[in-house]
């Protein structure tokens, strides 16, 4: 019983990390209707500045949101160079592009910073404390509460702000929201930046675990993937709540399943997604959408 | 000078040319009705006017062209269009929706006037303030446009058939704000209708739209007047 | 026969000229040089495979490289473990393939093209750890080593006669492969001229005009599924036969991005473009790797990395140009470029003759 608790604590902490990434993807699908396939590459490069960051001497708490920030306006700069060319262009078109832009991403990463993994410091002591009678690690408590910080925040963006109410105005109805002055192009490319500053939280968080170099984040985007389709690729809740679940079900899986130990674990993601779309397109908080045919 | 003026404006889709050629002209601080059969070209009219098609010719909104500029800058003007169809966020509340017409604003005091004044005339939207858009029935919704038009503090309000699939009565009522919104604040309407006895009742003057050019123009009681206009172009 | 090949619009020449240029190809090439284009042959052949799912079905698959897999352990497994004749093996491990791709093809349907391509990429990431898990059937970490394959000697006897020198195992993987790429270019260039073909275009380009006009949309997504996995599967038995052996790193994700990158450079919905898009796919990262080093300007230590950042870059790139600039590819802007000339060609002619250039719409 405590051993499963401590499972579930560890799997929620993993699942704060997938639930940035799959909000990030939210985000951008909300903004434009596209998943954008670079966004875990993008959280990897906002990584590896954060590493630079921190090895010049930076604080940690200091170069945590610098790095964002950072993040944030490398969004930006890629939705107006990028995607903007495309914009119009069918969907297909779109998910080529940013395949396109995580290749890139992932060899400029190599690139500038060379396939040596790399040890990335985690702020969080290493012992574990007591809860309920199960141990918790600093670490993992640490990853929830930041990932809570970070959700919360984006739900107050969104919610609460008048930014976050022309964001959403001109992803649900450019049109309309155009004839009230929203400017709808730029709330497109105030999304992407969002969305990589969200995703940059997840890299951050995941590199003391994984270790840190260009393919890290190709596991992470499968599952953040599984967190979003589970919870409703255009909800923002269901990407947390997604996350959690998939975060602990993976881990769970890895430990009590024999058949599925350590490698199989990615082919429980891959079986979410799969078993979702094909079984409850719409996820656990989507709404129904209009099918053609 | 007239506060928004169309000359010789073409228009239209693709291959398609809807205008031909349209001239009109709304003084300041008047409702200026636009009619005209279905497919006439009226919607396009606006639409040009607010950017939402291409368009050549010129359009002068007080005295500074409206070429080239994009559809937020055209709003940001002080041009409110309620759209054909309305154009209601129904993925977001009756109050998101208002708040979408004052976001602009830096008057805080004035906006919280405003709101008092929007309340006034549609006390129905004060109870759903909470409730998704989505909820609100047809004429809900088309107060919920107007009072989100009024939001946004426009010099020029451009309405698209705002009797749509309404009950007369409510029709009434809406039109009797229409004209307490021109009257109190100055706001100056273009009027598109296929009521046009209701409209010309409103309006100052009037153009008759036919096939994407102006057939008849004259002030409003000439119009009504005039029974072999009123036969061949309004219909009643 | 001669005349109708005399009267035939010059593409015909061009095809002529192009597989005699294959046929010849390995008399003046080294026999490494010719396993390297035998694999050249291979990606083309995945990618006609992925062309006809994504060119002319409109549906999208981002995990070809898995099906690839599939065929390549099939074929493995069938003459590693069963002895079958590698000739036998090949095709069966095709319709292996293509059989699950059908099967696959069936949720698809239900999936709008970006869960597809959301789904197929997933698929992609996780093959090789699937791969690993039935170790005893699979070989695990290690793969299956193959057997060297012998020429025939009717094929090694008339290679020699021609060349004066002994046909290598590689020579004669690439006539192998030659021969089953211009089998299923030809099957693929019929099906998309007759019925089955202009229906999946027709799905492709408005579902809901072609279920008015009759077609049965769920029969040909799931078949296009199908014989795009067939391609692919017949594709992985020979990049095993090639290779000589299969392991899970053999089928990483960046080999279905290969795969895509090829289809995207060389035109969808387009006959050549696969073997143009094939040609650039394969030869970019070799290319990349052996320019690199001669570069003595770029310090050794950090070669090693240009080296393996140069492909991923410049894929990256490439995919992002040309869906900007050129979506419909090198054949696109060929198409494209030759049309405009001779349209200005007939033009200065016409007005010679003083005849009007025929309308455009019956060229
Ligand atoms: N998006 C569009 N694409 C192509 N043609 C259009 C489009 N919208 C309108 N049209 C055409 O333009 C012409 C004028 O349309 P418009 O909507 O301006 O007419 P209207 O006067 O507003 O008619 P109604 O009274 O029915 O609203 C019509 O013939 C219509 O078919
Ligand atoms: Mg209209």
């Amino acid at each position: 019983m405590q051993e499963l608790l401590q499972q579930v604590v560890s799997g929620i902490a993993t699942g704060g990390i997938f639930a940035s990434l799959a909000l990030a993807l939210v985000l951008i699908y909300n903004a434009m209707g596209l998943v954008n396939f670079a966004q875990g590459e993008m959280a990897m490069l906002a990584t590896f500045v954060a590493l630079a960051l921190i090895d010049h001497g930076m604080n940690y708490w200091i170069a945590f949101p610098v790095t964002l920030v950072i993040a944030f306006a490398g969004g930006i700069a890629i939705e107006r160079v990028v995607i903007r060319p495309v914009e119009r262009a069918p969907i297909l078109t779109l998910v080529i592009v940013t395949l396109g832009l995580a290749t890139l991403i992932n060899g400029l990463a190599g690139f500038i910073f060379g396939y040596v993994p790399r040890a990335f410091p985690s702020p969080f002591p290493v012992q574990t404390v007591n809860i309920l009678g199960a141990l918790a690690s600093y670490q993992d408590l640490g990853v929830i509460a930041v990932s809570a910080v970070v959700l919360l925040a984006i739900y107050l963006l969104l919610q609460h702000t008048t930014v976050g109410l022309t964001m959403r105005a001109a992803a649900h109805h450019p049109e309309a929201s155009r004839l009230l002055g929203v400017r709808v192009s730029w709330m497109l490319a105030l999304g992407w930046g969002l969305a990589s500053a969200v995703g940059s939280v997840s890299g951050i968080m995941v590199a003391p675990i994984l270790l840190l170099q260009p393919n890290m984040m190709q596991t992470i985007i499968i599952y953040a993937f599984a967190a979003a389709v589970l919870g409703g690729i255009e909800s923002p809740i269901g990407a947390v709540v997604g996350g959690v679940i998939v975060g602990v079900t993976v881990n769970l899986a890895g430990v009590y399943l024999p058949f599925v130990g350590g490698d199989l674990q990615l082919a429980v993601a891959l079986a979410i997604i799969v078993g979702v779309l094909v079984l409850k397109p719409n996820g656990l908080f989507g709404r129904p959408s209009v099918r053609r045919v | 000078m007239a506060l928004l003026e169309l000359e010789e404006v073409r228009a239209g889709y693709g291959p398609t040319s809807v205008l031909h050629g349209v001239s009109l002209s709304v003084p300041e601080g008047q409702i200026v009705s636009l009619l005209g059969a279905n497919g006439a070209g009226k919607t396009t009219t606006l639409r040009s006017i607010t950017g939402g098609v291409q368009w050549t010719g010129d359009i002068r909104f007080a005295g500074r062209s409206l070429r080239r500029m994009h559809t937020e800058d055209v709003v940001r003007c002080g041009i409110a269009h309620v759209p054909e169809g309305r154009g209601i966020l129904t993925e977001l509340t009756v109050d998101e929706n208002l708040k979408l017409g004052s976001h602009l604003r830096r008057d805080g005091a004035a906006v919280r006037k405003d709101y008092d004044r929007v309340f006034e005339y549609f006390p129905v939207l004060r109870e759903r303030r909470r409730l998704s858009a989505s909820t609100l029935s047809g004429g809900e919704q088309q107060m919920l446009a107007l009072a989100r038009a009024f939001l946004t503090k426009p010099r020029l309000m451009l309405l698209d058939e705002p009797s749509l699939g309404l009950a007369p009565l409510i029709v009434r009522s809406i039109f009797e704000i229409i004209r307490t919104i021109n009257t109190e604040d100055q706001v100056a309407v273009l009027l598109v209708e296929q009521n046009a006895r209701l409209a010309l009742e409103m309006s100052s003057e009037a153009y008759v739209l036919e096939v994407g050019r102006v057939a008849v123009r004259g002030s409003s009681s000439e119009l009504t007047g005039n029974d072999a206009v009123r036969r061949s172009y309004l219909g009643y | 026969m001669l005349t109708r090949i005399r009267n035939s619009p010059p593409r015909y020449w061009l095809v002529v000229v192009v597989i005699l240029f294959f046929i010849g190809l390995p008399t003046v090439i080294s026999s490494f040089q010719a396993s390297e284009w035998a694999q050249v042959l291979v990606l083309a052949i995945a990618i006609m495979g992925l062309n006809i799912l994504v060119g002319y079905s409109g549906q999208i698959s981002l995990g070809h490289g898995a099906f690839m897999a599939i065929g390549a352990y099939t074929f493995a497994i069938l003459i590693h473990r069963y002895r079958m004749n590698y000739l036998v093996a090949i095709p069966l491990a095709g319709l292996l393939t293509g059989g699950i791709g059908f099967l696959f093809g069936v949720p698809a349907l239900r999936l709008s093209a970006l869960y597809l391509a959301l789904a197929t990429f997933a698929l992609a990431v996780v093959t090789p750890s699937l791969i690993k898990r039935p170790a005893e059937l699979t070989g695990g970490v290690q793969g299956i080593i193959l057997p060297p394959v012998d020429p025939p000697p009717a094929a090694g006897a008339a290679f020699t006669a021609l060349t004066g020198t002994p046909m290598t195992s590689d020579q004669w993987i690439y006539y192998l492969t030659l021969a089953f790429a211009l089998v299923l270019f030809w099957l693929a260039w019929n099906l998309v001229r007759h019925r089955a073909g202009r229906a999946m275009r027709a799905v492709r380009d408005g579902e809901v005009a072609a279920a008015a006009s009759g077609v049965n949309i769920a029969g040909y997504k799931t078949l296009a599924f199908g014989i795009s996995a067939l391609y692919a599967g017949i594709a992985g038995a020979l990049f095993g036969l090639a290779v000589g052996f299969v392991s899970p790193d053999t089928f990483p994700v960046s080999l279905s991005i290969q795969l895509l990158v090829g289809a995207v450079v060389g035109g969808l919905a387009s006959i050549p473009g696969p073997l143009i898009g094939a040609i650039f796919a394969y030869f970019l990262p070799i290319e990349s790797n052996q320019w690199v080093p001669a570069q003595t300007w770029i310090p050794s230590q950090i070669a090693s990395t240009v080296e393996k950042a140069g492909p991923a870059v410049t894929y990256g790139v490439v995919l992002i140009l040309i869906m900007i600039f050129a979506p419909n590819g090198v054949v696109g802007l060929v198409t494209a470029g030759y049309a405009r000339l001779r349209r200005r060609l007939r033009g200065a002619a016409d007005r010679e003759n003083g005849q009007m250039p025929p309308d455009p719409q019956t060229v």
